[in-house]
């Protein structure tokens, strides 16, 4: 995995979530990127049972990414993280009466797959009890994986498409000492998205509807 | 850079439940050479292989009920390797002529931070010991013989006590739920092994006090 940045785009002024989609599918196809494939990132809530009263009980996320799809990512805000393999969610269920799993909260980012040479481009729609949130757009820079050798390509790409909603250097990169590399396990692209996601869910829909 | 599938199967509700059969013995140490030899005749042809692993219990005490119980292990010999996480679920009862202890069994692999992360989800470390021996193959069947020690300061895996004088011989299959052949097989396994080791179906649940 290479240096992957996830942000989130507006939606364009009068236009609907799908609108605003297509559009950038068509900016990226116009740059000459191939379409391929789709992808579907998800997230799951579990609050953990059993706390002392007056504690704010800790939530833990689980995360897929078709990417990776036989390994699931849990991990605590803030906290430790763990990847394991697919049978960790057959393992929460066995723990449903230590975690409980909050079904409303499940988000789910799906979208289409564009490669276009070294960058793979994906953009999604958000969705969270299937109303659509936002979109997303994550840019992967293949061959490289120290974040600040290629962030100002990454950014003058994502300008191409993006126009003026390019975002800064991700804070998971930011904290980082120059020059460290991202290893290849993806907890900071799945960081990225599970920012990303809790953003999100914090937003108010102003009753516009999913097209 | 092809695409993986989407995969829009839910995981939960359609899972394969998988279940351990075993069946359990022990030989003392002079008797190791002699079961090993039978072994490496009665199973498949494959190099010899010994393992050396860490196993560390961990308990997570609920409101009701028994604690939760998962088992996390990590080879010492490969220690690049993922670790392994299993959960095993209570002995199901009721046939009292099926041969071998059934349990549901789910086992994950997990990368290195696992024991931070159990911490975090609020798991305390019971027990921990060190593990090293010989594994066989036949078909399905898996045949660990291993040797249990303790270990005399936590974390500290390089010094060791042997906990007997014996090694503990293990015969075990995993298989989705339903297959009522799979004891049938092990007993007859198990035969072949007598007069040896005698392999039995031990209730975990008697041995607590």
């Amino acid at each position: 995995m290479g240096v992957t940045c996830v942000c989130q785009v507006p939606v364009a002024e009068g236009k609907s979530v799908q609108q605003t989609v297509d559009i950038l599918h068509k900016k990226l196809e116009q740059l000459g990127a191939v379409k391929q494939g789709s992808f579907c990132v998800d997230c799951e809530t579990y609050h953990a049972t059993g706390n002392v009263s007056g504690q704010p009980s800790k939530l833990l996320y689980v995360m897929h990414n078709s990417e990776t799809p036989l390994s699931c990512l849990a991990l605590f805000e803030g906290g430790p993280c763990l990847i394991a393999d697919a049978n960790f969610d057959v393992l929460m269920v066995k723990l449903k009466s230590h975690f409980q799993n909050a079904k409303g909260h499940k988000v789910e980012c799906r979208g289409s797959r564009y490669r276009y040479c070294d960058f793979l481009i994906k953009v999604g729609t958000v969705t969270m009890s299937s109303s659509a949130r936002g979109i997303s757009v994550e840019v992967e820079y293949c061959p490289c994986v120290v974040p600040g050798d290629c962030w100002n390509l990454m950014k003058e790409f994502m300008q191409s498409f993006l126009g003026p909603s390019v975002p800064e250097l991700p804070s998971v990169f930011a904290a980082k000492p120059e020059g460290l590399f991202a290893p290849a396990d993806s907890v900071d692209t799945m960081t990225q998205y599970l920012e990303l996601f809790n953003k999100l869910r914090k937003l108010q829909l102003p009753g516009s509807n999913v097209r | 850079m092809e695409a993986p599938p989407v995969t829009v199967m839910p995981v939960t509700g359609g899972t394969i439940n998988m279940m351990e059969y075993l069946l359990q013995g022990s030989v003392l140490d002079q008797a190791l050479e002699s079961l090993l030899h039978r072994l490496r005749g009665l199973c498949d042809n494959m190099e010899p292989e010994t393992f050396t692993d860490h196993e560390l219990v961990y308990l997570l005490k609920g409101q009701q009920g028994n604690p939760f119980i998962l088992r996390a292990r990590r080879s010492l010999s490969h220690p690049k390797a993922p670790w392994h996480l299993r959960y095993l679920g209570q002995p199901e009862v009721g046939d009292k002529s099926r041969h071998a202890l059934v349990r549901n069994c789910v086992d994950v692999a997990a990368s290195h931070s696992l024991p931070d992360f159990l911490n975090e989800m609020g798991f305390r470390m019971d027990h921990e010991f060190v593990a090293n021996g010989h594994i066989f193959r036949k078909g399905a069947m898996k045949i660990v013989v291993s040797k249990l020690s303790r270990i005399l300061v936590p974390g500290n895996t390089e010094n060791t006590e042997r906990l007997s004088l014996s090694y503990l011989v293990e015969l075990s299959v995993l298989a989705p739920a339903g297959q009522d052949t799979v004891s049938e097989d092990m007993r007859s396994f198990a035969e072949q092994l007598k007069p040896l080791v005698h392999l039995e179906k031990i209730d975990p649940s008697k041995q607590r006090h």
